[in-house]
């Protein structure tokens, strides 16, 4: 299984697309926390001004930490569709391209081959996220200093300096096994289609409309929420609240970890029997 | 006894309701250099998939060495090598890196990968990528894939499609070179001049069903005589003299060449009567080519 997945990164990390979710985040990220750094004072402002009657804030609440939450609610929309470049790929184009005349005419198993696949995705997602966390977290820390992590959540939370840190660490978690059920629906759409562009347009469209269905107030979307589950995608967040919600984020948990299983079941049972005609 | 490294069982294979592979059932056995002719859509590159688990068969199954293709996968791909139409690789990967990609797959020795692109003669290219390869190239390199794992069978459809002739010869002399390593050769091609300079035996398939199997030789003598092409100076008057012999058959006049059906005792004395009756004969042809058995056994299914 180590050589299939050898060859699968090696197939992947040649590819242009592979490297355009690190090219922005890697450009992206000095760019925020340059903003951070320049206008860290109006964003206190801006923020705490409302509570200024009941806090007295001693020094700038602006820091790595908080910078790297704000771009965590900001951003994590958008890492999915960069996941999805890969995810979306990496069968289909396969398919698409012929070498699967050669690769799936070898004595392995189509069962390792796709597995093989998957667990490829799951490392590049992995290194997306710690790539991500180091160009935040660690470079905040060393732009913008450490201190509390000021929350905004029912309230005002503010988190000391050693807690947060270990929240972040809860939340990269909780971040990687929504972006892994993400990137498996992609994976599941991929093994169908012999085109490399038609499971990534789907799944966003899939992400797109579920995000919807999740945050649009209408009683109708609320009833199908609770059953779709891009609705617990969010779950990192809950790694910020005080006390932590072990329970729904195990109850979250489960249900991401369970669309995964029936994706990846589908996928394999698919591509098993799949014919491959191109 | 000679046993067979192929054997294809009563397969049968539909898209929709199109019948791609109608109860095809042979053997191929071991050190046969096999070709396997038939028109565009006779059923032939799907057979060839499904030799190699591509496609699912709805019927039927195939033995290599003995080992189910449906049932023991990975034992039954274990011996054979191929290379299914045009091949395409990692473009993005040098030649080398692709080789390496696969031998690591069935943990083939790294070494073997710089062996066989010497031997098709990519070595000094071997670090190139891919997508800076000719057509030719890639085909070559295409074989050199599939002999990877020293394969006991290889497959090879259309090994020598888009390649110049000093290349075509160079494939042809590495098929009879794998043939005497012992090597079974499983060869689809339209060139039949090419199938005919280097296979023992032929099966012809058309409409997805077996036409004709047997050893190249039987074949080409199996009692239907010799296709003879002769030019002379006074065309009808030839016409009028063979048309009075009853061991011609087809005889037709295209253009100013006589095209006839006979026995192979009858050419010397058909050559007499012409010259006997004072018709010169500028070229006397007798035809005994694969392209002519293939063409009646294929004009068969058209009438």
């Amino acid at each position: 299984m180590i050589r299939l997945i050898h060859n699968e990164l090696l197939k992947i990390i040649g590819k242009w697309r592979s490297s355009i979710g690190f090219i922005l985040i890697g450009v992206l990220m000095p760019l925020i926390l340059w903003g951070f750094a320049k206008g860290g004072e109006s964003f206190q402002r801006e923020h705490l001004g409302q509570m200024s009657d009941s806090f007295v804030v001693v020094g700038s609440i602006v820091n790595g930490f908080l910078a790297t939450y704000v771009v965590m609610n900001f951003l994590w929309v958008h890492v999915p569709f960069l996941i999805m470049l890969v995810s979306g790929d990496i069968v289909a184009s396969e398919g698409q391209s012929g070498t699967f005349r050669i690769y799936l005419t070898r004595s392995v198993s189509r069962l390792k081959i796709i597995i093989a696949k998957w667990l490829t995705t799951l490392v590049y997602i992995f290194a997306l996220l710690v790539f991500s966390s180091i160009m935040s977290l660690g470079l905040g820390a060393l732009w913008l200093g450490v201190g509390d992590l000021v929350v905004f959540h029912e309230g005002l939370l503010i988190l000391p300096w050693d807690m947060a840190f270990w929240r972040f660490t809860l939340a990269f978690w909780l971040v990687l096994g929504a972006m892994f059920t993400v990137s498996t629906l992609c994976f599941m759409f991929s093994s169908m289609v012999n085109n490399g562009i038609g499971p990534i347009i789907g799944g966003m469209a899939f992400l797109i409309i579920g995000l919807a269905v999740a945050n649009i107030p209408l009683t109708f979307f609320e009833t199908i929420s609770p059953y779709l589950f891009t609705s617990y995608l969010d779950v990192w967040k809950k790694a910020f609240f005080d006390p932590i919600p072990w329970g729904e984020i195990g109850f979250d948990l489960t249900v991401l970890m369970g669309h995964l299983l029936i994706f990846l079941m589908i996928t394999i049972r698919h591509f098993s029997k799949k014919d491959i005609l191109t | 006894m000679i046993s067979p490294i192929l054997d294809i069982q009563n397969l049968s294979k539909s898209f929709g309701s199109l019948k791609a592979v109608n109860q095809l059932s042979f053997q191929v056995n071991e050190g046969d250099v096999f070709g396997f002719l038939g028109p565009n859509g006779a059923g032939k590159s799907t057979t060839i998939r499904m030799m190699l688990n591509l496609i699912r068969p709805d019927v039927g199954d195939i033995f290599i060495a003995g080992q189910s293709v449906s049932k023991k996968q990975n034992k039954a791909l274990t011996h054979i090598g191929a290379l299914v139409e045009e091949p395409d690789f990692y473009k993005h990967l040098s030649a080398k890196k692709n080789l390496e990609m696969l031998a690591r797959m069935e943990n083939v020795d790294l070494k073997r990968v710089d062996e066989v692109l010497e031997w098709v003669g990519l070595d000094d290219r071997a670090e190139d990528k891919v997508k800076a390869y000719s057509h030719g190239m890639k085909q070559r390199l295409g074989i050199a894939q599939a002999l990877l794992k020293s394969p006991k069978l290889l497959v090879l459809d259309e090994p020598t499609s888009g390649l110049d002739p000093k290349r075509m010869k160079q494939i042809r002399d590495l098929i009879l070179d794998l043939k005497d390593q012992g090597i079974t050769i499983f060869l689809s091609s339209h060139l039949l001049h090419e199938v005919e300079l280097v296979c023992t035996s032929v099966a012809i398939v058309n409409h997805g069903r077996l036409k004709k199997i047997g050893s190249l030789h039987d074949l080409m003598d199996d009692g239907r005589g010799v296709s003879l092409s002769i030019t002379v100076n006074d065309a009808e008057a030839a016409i009028g003299v063979l048309s009075e012999r009853n061991d011609i058959r087809d005889l037709t006049l295209s253009k100013q060449e006589i095209l006839l059906w006979t026995n192979n005792d009858s050419l010397a004395d058909i050559n007499r009567v012409l010259v006997e009756n004072n018709i010169s004969v500028t070229r006397f042809l007798p035809r005994t080519s694969l392209e002519e058995y293939y063409l009646s056994v294929i004009s068969e299914d058209e009438i």
